[in-house]
Order: C-alpha cells, then structure tokens, then sequence
C-alpha cells in the first residue's frame, strides 16, 4: 500500500495544474508584497513580512487554492482514464478500493503541500519587510492587521502556522468531494465543475439558517475565526470522510 | 478445467442491449479468437472478462474464480484492453514494466528483461515510453501482459498499429504461450491470421455469438443443386448435417455427404455437383454476419 501510495504521490506531482498551481501558490505573494494598491484595497501598509504571508493566505483562500485543490483531485483520476493507463491499473488483482484509497491520500496531502509552497514563497517575498517583531498584527489574530500592540516574531510564526493547518483542513472536503465527482463522471473537466457548483449551491443556502451550522461553505473560512473550530472542525472531518466513503462505493461498481 | 468460461454473460446500457447471453470457454493452450464487425460488442465483451465493466447478468470466471466478484481472479490474467496499450508516457519502458511487475506481484527483477527481450524491445527498454512509435508501445503492452506467466491472456485487437514484422512477432507468440499451456482470447478483425493456429472463432454479431467455428476439423462439402432453397431447407432438417448455408450458386455444408446426397435425391432434387471444398473462414465469417 506504501509503494502504491507513493507512486500516487509520484504521479500527483507530474499533473501540469499541480505543478501550475505549486508555482503558482509559490510566486503570487511576490506580487502581493509589491502590490500598489494594498492600502486601497485592504486599508493595509505592511509593516512586516509576516503580513505578507497572512495576506497570501486570504487571497489565496478566497477562491484559488480550493480550486487548485479540487483540479488536482479531479485530474489524478481524470487524467488516468484519459491516457487509458486506469484501465492498464485495474487488470491486476488490485482492489479498485486501495487504488483509489491511495489516490485519496495524496489528494488530501496536495493541500498541505500546496499552502507549505504558499508559506514559504510568503517568507521570502516578506523577508524585505522583515521577518521580526512588530507593532501590529498578522490580519489572523486580535486587532487584525493593525493588531493590538507589539508582537513577537514567536507569537505571528504560531499564529500563521495555526492558520495554514486551519486551511489545509478546510480543503480536505474539498479534495474528497472533487475526487467522488471524478469517479461518478470518469472526467477532470466535469468532476472540477460539479465540485465548484457543489460549492456554489452550497454557498446560496445560507438562506436556509437552520442548515448554515451544518454546510461544508460555513467553514471555507475557518482559518481566519479559529473559534468556530469547535464544530467546524469534526464537521469537515466528517464530510471528508464521507465523500471519500462514498467515491469508493462509486468506482467500486464503476464500468471503465 | 476451463481456463476462461463466460456463463450467460450480458450487458445493457439503460434499455439498449449491448452484449446478450454470450456462453463460450477456453481451455488452457486454446486461441479463441473473436470476429466480428464493429459495434457487435467484442470491445464491450473484452471489458467484460478482464473485470473492467460489470454485467447485467451472467458471469465471466477465470480458473473457476468470478473476475468481477474476487479481484484477485485478476492474478491469473495477462491483458491488453487498448490498442495501443496505455502507459506513463514520463516512465521508461522498463519503469513502467517495474511499477506492473510490483502491481502484478512479480518480485524477479529479470523477468523485467526477459519480458522486454521477448517482444524485442530491450534497445528501447531505457527510453521514455513517450518516445516510443504506436507499435512499440502495442508491444511493450503485450510484454507487460505476459510478465507475470499468466494462465489467461485476453487481448483486444493486439496486431493493431503494428508492422508486418511486429504483426509476426506478436503472432508467433501466441502461438508459444497457447503451446505453454496458456489460453487466448483475442478479438481481431484478421480472420487469416490468426486461422493459422486459433483453435476456436466466435463469431459476434448484434451482440450476440453467433457461432462458433472449430477449426482444423471442419470439413465442408459444396452442393449445386436445384432449387437452391428447397434442398437447403431439407438439408435444415436432416440430423446428420450440422449446418448449411447458401454461398453464391451453390449450398455449402458440413456433415455426412452421403446421407445428404441420399436425402436429396429421394426428395427428387437434381444434383449436378457435390464435392469436399477447402473451409475458407473469411468467406463462412462473411456469410454468417451477412445473414445474421
């Protein structure tokens, strides 16, 4: 399982929109620490590196790393039934059930490894604005951006490595459900538009207040308020479990 | 034992039948070879038996074990579903044999090589598969296929994409695996080929198996008589012929010449002509679809 898992990992970090979307994650907040018109915008003058990353974080959040995530997720499947190599996979003896299990852990890993691309490519475009102390905040904690007083480098490092993890969690849905789609629709294409739908139908349902607690979209920001991790957190543990369940149960029975 | 055996095997997609009640088995050292036009459902049988598509009904068992039930059936099995084959284009050869070999739980690296020396690809063994012409790769899928000393190989199309030499290659070996004991399935649209040396043809047609020819035994006899489909209709009905169909100006049968001619005369059909042809697969293959 550990070789088929690796090969998976292998095979992950050749897709072009993985790949795009590491350089990608990695470059961008070189622009935002060059951006002209962060005060603007965002009523923001930075005052450390450390924003630089928090800043990379939030834009990054809004839209482009959970498509990013739910691209790669649906091109690891996508892409194999496209080259025909799924076909060539599954005529070993080897349970559809811990090939895609195996597919599923590396899409869960992509997150990690995509905000890990994000973090440090912050670090480096941030390093001009130094990467000490200040008077201020990370955008994450208290007080915001103009934050609460003097914070140590110690206290703005814990608070963006908490907030990355928030984030990485917060995509895990979002793979498995991509991944469920590409097993349902054999398709990179269709499966990364059904999950971005899924989202945006999910999103209109704050209309419904009785089910705003329960909805996947309720906690795409739970990064930036960590006291909603109480609920949040088991919730999107469970709709990525359940997701994941219910793509196997899927390519389980899937004609290729 | 059978080593491959299809009891009832169907498939429909929503209401369109696609495959209907196919029955056939091979026996180990058998070449079954399927024929038939396109869109009569070998692709979609192929699916069937290597376990990649699930039947309506029926059911496809590999050494007595279902495929579609128990994966690891698939340990016996050596297949290629597409011409040409589909491998990592960014992997070597030899890479992409390593990762079927792990896959396939083949733990001697040599057998890596000799999979490649037998279908004459070891020059090319280090080159990334994506370099490879169509015909390379047809045949790195057929050493892929073979790597694990299968008991069962199933082939779709496998001369497709490749040049006479290629084409001779690949049947040479079949003919070496079937003598090791291996059984074949293979479905080809080259009828005189592969008569050489298969053993059986299914003929598919509207996703049905139309017949099953046995070749090597069969011994046809053609009649010129008058009228042509009176004497084929009696022809029909008598026990001692297994079967007859019409072929331009003349009946063609198997089965005893004698009782036939006896059977004929009685009916007081005049007979001008009746003697032992050559069995001619591609013509037989042709009249059974047409009439299908």
């Amino acid at each position: 399982m550990l070789r088929l898992w690796l090969f998976e990992m292998y095979k992950l970090f050749r897709l072009r929109s993985v790949q795009l979307g590491l350089m990608a994650a990695f470059l961008l907040p070189f622009l935002w620490a060059l951006a002209p018109g962060l005060k603007e915008v965002y009523g923001l003058v930075l005052a450390s590196g450390w924003q630089v990353v928090s800043l990379s974080l939030m834009a990054g959040m809004e839209f482009l790393f959970p498509f990013l995530v739910v691209m790669a997720a649906s091109e690891s499947l996508g892409s194999e039934v496209a080259q025909g190599t799924l076909k060539s996979l599954l005529l070993h003896p080897l349970p559809r059930t811990r090939l895609i299990l195996a597919k599923l852990l590396s899409a869960l890993l992509y997150p990690f490894v995509l905000l890990g691309a994000s973090f440090l490519g912050s670090l480096l475009a941030g390093l001009p604005h130094g990467l000490g102390g200040f008077y201020g905040g990370t955008g994450l904690g208290q007080g915001g951006f103009a934050g609460v007083g003097f914070l140590s480098a110690q206290e703005a490092l814990g608070q963006l490595l908490s907030a990355h993890l928030l984030a990485g969690i917060v995509l895990l849905p979002l793979a498995a459900l991509a991944l469920l789609y590409a097993a349902a629709f054999l398709s990179t294409t269709a499966s990364a538009l059904a999950a971005v739908a899924t989202l945006l139908l999910m999103r209109l349902l704050v209309a419904f207040p009785a089910l705003t607690p329960f909805l996947l979209t309720t906690y795409l920001d739970l990064h930036l308020r960590p006291q909603a991790a109480g609920l949040g957190l088991p919730l999107l543990f469970i709709y990525t479990l359940g997701f994941a369940f219910l793509a196997a149960l899927v390519f389980e029975r899937k004609d290729l | 034992m059978e080593a491959l055996r299809l009891e009832g095997l169907s498939k429909r997609y929503g209401r369109k039948p696609i495959l209907v009640g196919i029955s056939l088995s091979v026996r180990p050292g058998e070449v079954y070879a399927l024929a038939g036009p396109n869109g009569s459902g070998k692709t979609t049988l192929i699916r069937l038996v290597t376990g990649l598509a699930f039947p309506t009904a029926g059911r496809a068992l590999l050494l007595g074990e279902d495929v579609h039930r128990n994966p690891q059936a698939r340990r016996h099995l050596g297949a290629v579903v597409e011409a040409p084959a589909a491998f990592y284009p960014y992997l070597t050869g030899r890479e992409n044999l390593k990762m079927r070999a792990y896959l396939a739980g083949v733990k001697e690296e040599s057998r890596i090589s000799e999979a490649l020396d037998r279908l004459k690809l070891l020059a090319v063994a280090d080159q990334k598969v994506g370099s490879y012409s169509l015909g390379q790769r047809q045949r790195l899928g057929l050493a892929a296929a073979i790597l694990h000393r299968p008991r069962v190989l199933v082939l779709d199309e496998p001369t497709s994409g490749l040049d006479p030499e290629g084409v001779e290659l690949v049947h040479s070996l079949l003919q070496e695996m079937a003598r090791e004991g291996v059984a074949v399935l293979l479905s080809t649209h080259h009828l005189e080929e592969v008569s050489r040396y298969a053993h059986k043809v299914g003929i598919l047609g509207a996703g049905r198996l139309l017949d099953e020819v046995v070749l090597g035994k069969k011994e046809v006899y053609r009649l010129e008589t008058e009228p042509l489909e009176g004497a084929l209709a009696l022809l029909k009905t008598l026990p001692q012929v297994a079967s007859a169909w019409i072929q331009g100006p003349a009946i063609l049968f198997e089965g005893n010449s004698e009782a036939a001619l006896q059977a004929l005369l009685r009916e007081g059909y005049r007979v001008k002509a009746l003697q032992l042809q050559g069995f001619d697969l591609r013509v037989y293959y042709q009249e059974r679809v047409k009439h299908a």
